[in-house]
């Protein structure tokens, strides 16, 4: 088994955001410009570009498909998202536009479990939940403003389709109650919400010495995890709001996380790497562990010719300029592909700003990494 | 050309304050050290290195910053405490009283060099060896949580 396949999507730009539709076998991706790429998987299983949804006007910040209803939602910084449909007479995909209200760039746009809303987390400090009105045939949204005070970085849903997390420049991870009177929503209480909430109730609020770049919810729903800029991984129970499990790491600040399992997560971040961490006895953060395996680089001289263009170039023939990771540059999101019912990752995908994507295979990881245990 | 005579007052205009969602840090009451505790520290501190304890000192020096204190001479007290305990180490040492310290204090200590590089420079060459150990122990993750912090130390 292959620990991992790397693809050089982007030369120069780097892959904003990313998002695989149910089958896996199409890829819509962003490369910080105003248009919206999808990508299909070809016979040798390299993606390549299928179509371009241009509509906005302004650049890409986020994009998400949902998989059971196959649509595409995009967000971008002319304060607009759209809602893309496909035709499936002519298979081209259509937009919608979705009146979000705001004054400041969208920078986070994520669907529901159950595929009938989404979110969108700005720059104007506000969360805008849109669900579709069927009577005007648009798409229409609700703000969550307070307590909100800076820029909304991250959103994440719950399982349970009413409970949503959000992560700010204000420091802060928040919870929030997104249960919506307009499609005749009937949540249950549960640990996040002992009572029944109304939309925008907030159901709890964490904080942190930096920005908080990327939560999510665990598979079941009962943990939430967050990394933030001051170079930590946050993790907490929904039944003990108090104790917040904090690991301060050692590396560079992690950009996104998602879970392994119920028990682990993998994050990603300056360090331009993937990393493992496991909760040990629902106390600790254990140390990560790296799962980008330093290869050995094959052949390693370089060519006559090569050597003495560095040598007339930099007055040294000996130094590859290229780092040992995988991604030679941040990673900027995570996405877990294939998981089984009990929420074990098998399958995760890397987008990074050098332009690359990468599928890890976490099953082939765990053979070849000795003290990898999920 | 003409001079330009107008006035350039408005460059001293603090647009901020003008800003209704103008974002300020909350002040929130936390359990650090007010100017009794400091105090009371340091001369258990000055304790422990006259009976040349002084990796006990280097741990008692960490304990709770006076992070959310107002008062500015408080927490320079506290810093003169930690810097009077690295001083009292030779290089060789250094080493295994890093290897002592928790995450948290480790942190703590790194606030504390970059405050050095920043208040005493001339001491940077010793504060610098120091700042080798504690970054081989917290890496650079340690050095991101002091350059992210709001609130001195």
């Amino acid at each position: 088994m292959t620990t991992k396949t790397e693809q050089q999507l982007f030369v120069g730009s780097p892959v904003t955001s990313h998002a695989f539709n149910g089958a896996l076998d199409k890829l819509v991706v962003s490369d910080n410009s105003t248009t919206v790429y999808v990508y299909a998987k070809d016979a040798n299983g390299k993606w390549t570009k299928e179509t371009e949804l241009q509509k906005h006007i302004e650049r890409v910040k986020c994009v998400d498909w949902a998989p059971k209803t196959n649509r595409i939602a995009t967000c971008a910084g002319d304060r607009n998202a759209y809602v893309w449909n496909l035709n499936e007479t002519t298979g081209v995909w259509e937009p919608s536009l979705v009146l979000l209200r705001i004054e400041r760039a969208a920078t986070y746009i994520r669907w529901s479990p159950a595929e009938d809303r989404f979110a969108v987390g700005s720059g104007a400090r506000l969360l805008s939940v849109c669900f579709y009105e069927n009577e005007h045939d648009w798409w229409v949204s609700k703000h969550i403003k307070k307590p909100i005070r800076s820029t909304i970085l991250c959103v994440d849903w719950h399982p349970s389709n009413y409970i949503l997390a959000i992560g700010s420049c204000d420091f802060k991870c928040r919870v929030f109650s997104s249960a919506l009177k307009e499609t005749n929503d009937k949540p249950e209480t549960s640990g996040w919400m002992p009572k029944l909430s109304k939309f925008a109730t907030m159901l709890a609020e964490f904080s942190t010495q930096g920005w908080v770049h990327s939560v999510k919810f665990s598979p079941s729903g009962d943990k939430l995890a967050w990394v933030a800029h001051d170079a930590s991984i946050n993790i907490v129970h929904m039944n003990n709001h108090d104790t917040v499990i904090r690991s301060l790491t050692p590396s560079l600040p992690l950009l996104t996380v998602i879970w392994a399992s119920e028990d682990s997560v993998i994050c990603g971040g300056h360090d331009n790497f993937p990393s493992l961490f496991n909760i040990v006895g629902g106390e600790s953060v254990s140390k990560g562990i790296r799962l980008d395996v330093k290869g050995k680089k094959a052949g390693g001289g370089m060519s006559a010719m090569a050597r003495f263009k560095a040598l007339d170039r930099t007055g040294d023939d000996t130094k590859d300029a290229s780092l040992d990771t995988t991604h030679q540059n941040s990673i900027i999101e995570l996405r877990v592909k294939k998981s089984d019912s009990a929420g074990k990752c098998s399958q995760f995908s890397s987008i990074g700003m050098d332009g690359k994507i990468v599928d890890w295979n976490l099953d082939a990881l765990a053979s070849s990494i000795a003290d990898l245990k999920i | 050309m003409s001079k330009n005579v107008n006035s350039t007052q408005f460059r001293t205009v603090d647009v901020d304050a003008y800003d209704e969602d103008n974002y300020e840090d909350e002040a929130k009451e936390t359990g650090d050290s007010g100017a009794a505790e400091v105090t009371e520290r340091a001369n258990q501190v000055r304790g422990l290195l006259n009976q040349l304890k002084t990796k006990e000192a280097l741990k008692m020096a960490l304990q709770n910053p006076p992070v959310g204190n107002k008062d500015a001479s408080v927490k320079e007290q506290n810093y003169e405490t930690v810097v009077s305990v690295l001083k009292s180490f030779k290089a060789a040492d250094i080493d295994g009283a890093v290897a002592d310290l928790d995450m948290v204090e480790v942190d703590i200590l790194m606030k504390y060099l970059y405050k050095g590089f920043t208040c005493s420079p001339d001491k940077a060459a010793s504060l610098l060896q120091w700042h080798e150990k504690v970054v081989a122990k917290g890496g650079l993750g340690s050095i991101v949580r002091v350059m992210v912090d709001r609130k001195g130390i």
